[in-house]
């Protein structure tokens, strides 16, 4: 039965959802020769991130392709097809004590390919880094339909351009991602979350003096007091009463996780008021963090990106505008979240504003707005290189034309 | 296509760089020409018409659009310590030597980058911030002479690349001279820059993208503490199954290195560390982090070595202990001189459960071939580097150990691995490329190429297998460390 879908309020456009890569090939060949676009579609979670669409074509959903291909678990690789949801990928790693240390909100509906495609990140890309470094091997249909791959099933392997990388956040502009090798890690096994509750001038020196820490943490979570509230409120757990929250996870095992709590409560127990939640008195905590990233209820997010250095002094500005505030401040990520208020001139200026002083992007908003706002910002130094590269993969674009920077 | 300078031309060309870098940077004799003709990799020699050490950005956009002009190509080197033939000069060309570009530009602590030029020596960046408690992650062996650009090219290793990555995981940004001139910045010290990680495909391009001429660089905070254990294993196969064991229960190690009974005997002669020199194989493997967790770790391998037959395990009990542990390590291939005049190194990567497999598949390898194979390796990555000894003044045993490491290489392959895990591609492995490699994949490949390096005049011939390309290999040698 032929479905529809919108995308990011292009549509309606129909969908197909072939099971096989060589009906998944078909679907390709049938679109290049007829220069019709194709918008590829895992969990569709991601869905807003980028300009809406402006050619027809037709949807393509991955959930036909979900297998787990190959998981020797001793080698710590699996290889999967790029529909599998992360809830299942996840799942199955477990039964090995394995994981992908990648923070996924939604992972019942998200899949694999989509979160390669979008670069999706979380929390502990911090201690674990994001997918570029865990993604070894790939395979993707071309704009002629064909099948190619880089990369391989070794962990350690130079062979080849890294293609894996540059489709690794490419927003499915290059090809469709089919099958994927992935690097894993060990599940943990002990964890712990710590919340640091304080006051606005309190907030840089504790920042400065975790960078200095002789702890380790893998998380360095900022959040305001919407945010925090959110978080807390999801996880059913009281809320702390403060203008900021930090929240600082440790992970490893059992005798590194309960020194490192001991010595944080050394080094900035006296800065702000804390609490040390351990083993599986974390989870709730962890599980609320990772889905605050995509909230029902957000009509606007925007993710800015700048030095560590500069997050406490952007978000303490930035506490101003309404959102409900969340910084990954080691990476110097900061996600501002707004609900039902927004309005399109109060995310212009606030846009505007963030570009000042951080590389701003939305990653959330109604689709109409985005005929208004600039998604992506500025174009880089680098956006002709960009669009040589999408020139040389794409040339008759017919992969999610127009969504992704530069026109691309 | 670009072809190289004529005798008629190469004065002219020389002309050119000497107008542009000053004549103090530029080398044109045949005598000093020689030094350039190979890297790691003497198989294949070809001396470059000139050599130029530009000092700037500038000047390199300017000797590649005078190349351009003139119809030339070029290629840029390093130090040179490469082993695949990266930086041969095929052609002819201009060589543009970055060694003169050797300035740390910046280093910021509180956002842990650091800003380099590409002649940066790897091992002054990490000694430059040692003080601040930071290091330089990628860590080759080669460390003390290869050059930072040099290890962006070829995505360099090391022996910590289990736990802390590859070059690639610890590059931020890069600023490369196109072909054509134009200078491009990707990525920066910010995280997440919205578009294409450009970066991430300029790292291990191997010189075919352009000319780096400045790196954003991740620096990492040292470990707090190490356990440094030594293993020592009747076979070979006993200390692979530690290994997967060790990994398996949850724990990776900083290092996991073997070294198999052979290259223990040339080791032991030139460091004396007490190695026992009747034992299949040791292992050295480490732990690092924080002092609070590791004895735990260090009593769990402990524990999995001994319930697979080791005969013991030792303990670096002190700094300087671990400190001579790891020189007889990182110096095993200069103490192989002591086995045979000359030897030829591999670089296959296998999955780490299937190197029992492979070694015994190199030791059958070496009788069938009567050649004897030494091994030491990156065994928690799977990553092995065996040594075929040989004298190349015997025709017979060159041919030999050709034969020898083309098989070894074919049952990386067919084991699921690469013949590359951190050496790279270069001129030498070429011919492996069809194999590993369909000619769909090849052919994303050089569309990746032409968007960068369209007309190919930047380190032609390099990497992926053109028609007519094929090169006859008729010696085989090597003198370097991995």
């Amino acid at each position: 039965m032929p479905t529809t879908t919108h995308i990011d309020g292009f549509g309606p456009l129909s969908m197909t959802t072939p099971t096989t890569t060589a009906e998944l090939a078909q679907v390709v060949r049938a679109a290049a020769a007829g220069s019709t676009a194709l918008y590829p579609v895992g969990g569709g979670t991601k869905l807003a991130l980028g300009t809406p669409p402006t050619r027809s074509g037709q949807a393509v959903s991955m959930h036909g392709l979900a297998r787990i291909i190959d998981f020797p678990a001793r080698d710590m690789t699996v290889t999967v097809e790029a529909g599998i949801t992360i809830r299942e990928l996840r799942d199955t790693l477990a039964r090995e004590k394995l994981r992908l240390p990648i923070d996924v909100a939604h992972a019942d509906r998200a899949t694999l390919g989509g979160i390669i495609a979008a670069n999706t990140s979380g929390p502990r890309r911090y201690g674990f880094g994001t997918l570029r470094d865990y993604v070894i091997g790939i395979s993707a249909l071309n704009d002629e339909g064909n099948e190619f791959k880089a990369g391989g099933r070794v962990v350690k392997n130079v062979a080849g351009y890294d293609i894996c990388k540059l489709l690794t956040g490419s927003l499915g502009t290059l090809g469709i991602i089919t099958q994927v090798t992935l690097k894993l890690r060990p599940l943990a096994e002990e964890q712990a979350i710590i919340s640091l509750a304080c006051d606005a001038d309190k907030v840089e020196q504790i920042l400065a003096n975790l960078h200095g820490s002789r702890t380790r943490p893998i998380c360095l979570d900022l959040l305001n007091r919407l945010a925090a509230r959110r978080v807390f409120e999801q996880a059913h757990l009281p809320v702390p009463d403060a203008a900021w929250v930090l929240l600082v996870g440790y992970e490893g095992n059992a005798d590194a996780v309960s020194w490192q709590v001991q010595q944080l409560v050394k080094e900035v127990g006296i800065l702000a008021k804390l609490e040390a939640r351990v083993d599986f008195t974390a989870q709730p905590l962890w599980d609320a963090l990772v889905e605050f990233a995509d909230r029902p209820g957000d009509e606007l997010v925007l993710k800015s990106s700048m030095l560590p250095s500069a997050v406490a002094t952007f978000c303490l500005n930035a506490d101003r505008d309404g959102a409900a505030l969340r910084a990954h401040a080691a990476n110097g990520i900061v996600y501002g979240h707004w609900s039902a208020d927004a309005t399109l001139d109060c995310a212009a200026e606030t846009l505007k504003r963030w570009r000042e002083s951080s590389g701003t992007i939305i990653t959330r908003c109604h689709s109409e707005w985005k005929r208004t706002l600039d998604v992506w910002g500025p174009p880089r130094n680098d956006a002709w290189l960009m669009r040589e590269v999408k020139a040389k993969f794409d040339p008759k674009n017919i992969f999610n034309p127009g969504r992704f920077v530069a026109g691309i | 296509m670009t072809s190289a300078a004529t005798t008629a031309t190469a004065p002219k060309l020389a002309d050119r760089m000497r107008a542009i870098v000053g004549p103090t940077n530029v080398l044109a004799s045949p005598s000093d020409l020689v030094v350039y003709e190979c890297d790691g990799f003497t198989i294949e020699k070809n001396k470059p018409d000139v050599v130029v050490f530009p000092t700037s950005t500038e000047q390199i956009v300017a000797i590649v659009k005078a190349c351009g002009e003139l119809g030339v190509p070029f290629v840029p080197r390093g130090a040179g310590t490469s082993l695949a033939g990266g930086c041969l000069p095929i052609g002819g060309g201009v060589m543009i030597a970055l060694t003169r570009m050797k300035r740390i530009l910046e280093v910021n602590y509180r956002d842990r980058y650091a800003i380099i030029e590409p002649g940066v020596v790897n091992l002054w960046l990490t000694n430059h911030i040692k003080p601040n408690g930071y290091h330089f992650a990628p860590d080759p062996s080669s460390q003390g002479a290869c050059t930072i650009g040099g290890n962006v090219a070829t995505n360099s290793g090391g022996p910590h690349t289990l736990k802390y990555g590859v070059t690639v995981n610890h590059v931020l940004g890069v600023e490369l001279v196109l072909p054509d001139g134009r200078v491009v910045q990707t990525g920066g010290p910010h995280e997440d820059n919205p578009g294409y990680d450009l970066t991430g495909v300029i790292v291990g391009s191997e010189g075919t993208f352009g000319v780096a001429t400045k790196a954003w660089v991740r620096i990492t905070r040292n470990p707090e503490a190490y356990r440094t254990l030594l293993g020592v294993f009747e076979s070979v196969d006993d200390a692979t199954n530690t290994i997967s064991e060790i990994i398996g229960a949850g724990i990776i190690p900083g290092a996991l290195e073997l070294l198999d009974s052979l290259i223990l005997q040339a080791v032991e002669a030139a460091f004396r560390f007490g190695f026992p020199l009747d034992a299949g194989a040791v292992l050295i493997m480490e732990v690092d982090g924080l002092d609070a967790g590791l004895d735990q770790d260090a009593e769990r391998i402990v524990e999995i070595a001994k319930r697979n037959n080791a005969r013991e395990v030792r303990r670096a009990n002190t700094e300087a202990e671990r400190l001579l542990l790891w020189k007889s390590r990182k110096q095993a291939f200069g103490a192989v001189g002591r086995l045979a005049p000359s030897y030829c190194t591999q670089d296959g990567v296998v999955p780490r459960t299937k190197l029992p497999e492979i070694l015994r598949f190199i030791r059958a390898v070496g009788t069938k071939y009567n050649i004897r194979i030494a091994n030491v390796f990156h065994a928690g990555d799977g990553n092995i580097h065996p040594i075929l000894l040989f004298d190349e003044r015997d025709a017979d045993q060159v041919k030999r150990v050709l034969g020898a490491s083309h098989e070894i290489l074919d049952e990386c392959i067919r084991l699921g691995g690469s013949v590359t895990g951190e050496h790279g591609i270069g001129v030498e492995k070429i011919d492996f490329m069809p194999k590993l490699f369909s000619p769909e994949d090849l052919a994303m490949m050089v569309r990746l190429r032409s968007a960068f390096n369209p007309e190919n005049r930047c380190s032609p011939q390099k990497m992926l297998p053109t028609a007519g390309a094929c090169i006859e290999q008729s010696k085989a040698g090597r003198h370097a460390a991995m």
